[in-house]
C-alpha cells in the first residue's frame, strides 16, 4: 500500500511517522547551525564557502522536512523549527557537541552524512509517497556532501601527525553518539506500514558495514559494534553547548514570535 | 595551494567561458570549490577546472600586435564587397525588401561597410 497523505495510516503509524520526520528535521537543522559557525574561520577561504554551503543545504533540508511534518500533524513549520524549548528538540546526541576543531567538525559531519545516507536509502521507496519524493531530492544533494567529506577524511588521515591524531581523538569521542543517528525512533510501525524499508538496527548494520572498508583504507580505528547506544539518544537531556546554540538560533524568533517574515 | 582557472557552460549548446579562479591544495578539492563558486546556484551545466600552471600564456606584442596594417586579414572587406554585389543584384531584380534594407542598417558591420564603400 502506498499513501499520498498520512491520514491513510493508522494513528500509531502516523505518530511514528511524525517522530521520524521531527528527528530527521532536527538532525539537519542543528547540524546546519553548528557547521555554519565555520563561516570566516575555515582552513581556507574556499572551504569557508564550501562548508557554509553544505550547512545551508542542511537548513534547506530541515525546512522541507518540517513542512512535511506539519502536513502530517498540522501546525506551522517556522513555529516547530524555532518555537520549542531546548528539551523538545529530537536531534541525535551526536549534534549536542560544539564545533570544537576542524578535525572534529569533519569527523562529525562524515559520521552524520554516512549514517544519514543509510537512513535515506531505507526511505527511498517509502510507502508514504511525499517522503519518498523528498528523499529522492535529498539524496542528490547528499551525493556531493559525501564526496566532500570523504575528501577531507582522506586529507586529515594522511595529513601528518597532528591532523591524524586530532581526527582519531574526534572519532573516538563521537562514536557512541554517532550511533544515536539511527536510534531513538519508533521504527516497528514504520516498517510494518512500508514507510521504512527495514528496522533501524538493520540500517545501522548497513551503515557500519559500509564504513569499515573506508576506515580500514585510511588506517583509522573501527568503532565497537557491541555496545548499543545508551538511553536518551534524542533528548530530552541536552548539553550546555546545545543550549547555547539554541539561544543563538532562536534569538531573532524569540524577540517577536508573531512577526511576519 | 595552487591556482585553478574555472570555465563554465551556462546552458547546453553554449560555449565554455572563463568564470574566474580559485585556490585549492589539489585537483579534487579544486573541483569541489569550483562547484561551490560557479555551480551551486544551478548557474552552470558543465565546468572545466584547469591548473593555471597548465596554461600556455602568450602576450608577446610582436606576435599579437604587429605594427603593419592588417585590415586585409580581416573578413570585413570581403563581406562588404559581397554585400554591395548582393544589393546591386537586388536592385536589378526589382527593388524588393525595403524593410530588409532598413534592418540591415542596424547591423554595425553592414553599416560601417557601406560607409567604407562611399568613402572609397
Amino acid at each position: 500500500m502506498t499513501a499520498q497523505t498520512a491520514e491513510q495510516f493508522d494513528q500509531r503509524t502516523r505518530a511514528a511517522l511524525a517522530g521520524l520526520l521531527l528527528a530527521m528535521a532536527d538532525d539537519e537543522f542543528v547540524l546546519g547551525f553548528w557547521d555554519s559557525e565555520w563561516t570566516g574561520i575555515a582552513p581556507v577561504l574556499e572551504e569557508d564557502v564550501a562548508f557554509a554551503s553544505l550547512a545551508q543545504d542542511e537548513i534547506g533540508h530541515a525546512q522541507a522536512l518540517y513542512r512535511l511534518l506539519t502536513e502530517v500533524q498540522g501546525g506551522d513549520p517556522d513555529k516547530v523549527a524555532f518555537g520549542r524549548a531546548p528539551e523538545a528538540y529530537r536531534h541525535a546526541r551526536l549534534l549536542d557537541h560544539p564545533r570544537t576543531d576542524w578535525a572534529f567538525s569533519v569527523a562529525r559531519r562524515f559520521l552524520y552524512d554516512t549514517a544519514d545516507a543509510a537512513r535515506l536509502d531505507a526511505l527511498a521507496a517509502s510507502a508514504y509517497r511525499p517522503l519518498a519524493e523528498l528523499v529522492a531530492k535529498l539524496r542528490r544533494e547528499e551525493t556531493y556532501h559525501l564526496l566532500h567529506m570523504h575528501a577531507w577524511m582522506e586529507r586529515l588521515a594522511d595529513g601528518g601527525e597532528e591532523p591524524r591524531s586530532r581526527l582519531e581523538a574526534a572519532l573516538e569521542r563521537l562514536w557512541p553518539d554517532a550511533r544515536c543517528v539511527l536510534a531513538g525512533i519508533d521504527d516497528a510501525p514504520l516498517v510494518a506500514a512500508g514507510v521504512l524499508a527495514e528496522p533501524l538496527a538493520a540500517v545501522e548494520r548497513r551503515w557500519l558495514g559500509g564504513l569499515a572498508p573506508v576506515l580500514e583504507r585510511l588506517g583509522l580505528p573501527l568503532p565497537s559494534t557491541t555496545a548499543p547506544p545508551a538511553a536518551g539518544c534524542r533528548g530530552p537531556e541536552r548539553s550546555d553547548d546545545f543550549r547555547w546554540l539554541w539561544e543563538q538560533f532562536t534569538m531573532v524568533y524569540r524577540s517577536d514570535p508573531e512577526a511576519a517574515w | 595551494m595552487q591556482v585553478f582557472e574555472v570555465f563554465r557552460r551556462e546552458r547546453e549548446g553554449g560555449p565554455m567561458q572563463h568564470a574566474g579562479n580559485l585556490l585549492a591544495p589539489d585537483p579534487e578539492l579544486a573541483a569541489h570549490y569550483a562547484r561551490e563558486f560557479y555551480g551551486r546556484r544551478q548557474e552552470s551545466v558543465r565546468l572545466w577546472i584547469v591548473p593555471r600552471a597548465a596554461i600556455r600564456d602568450l602576450d608577446d606584442p610582436d606576435l599579437l600586435q604587429p605594427p603593419f596594417d592588417r585590415s586585409f586579414k580581416k573578413p570585413a572587406g570581403y563581406s562588404t564587397e559581397i554585400k554591395r554585389k548582393l544589393a546591386e543584384a537586388r536592385a536589378r531584380a526589382g527593388g524588393e525588401g525595403g524593410a530588409g534594407g532598413d534592418a540591415e542598417d542596424d547591423d554595425p558591420v553592414v553599416a560601417s561597410g557601406r560607409k567604407g564603400v562611399e568613402q572609397g
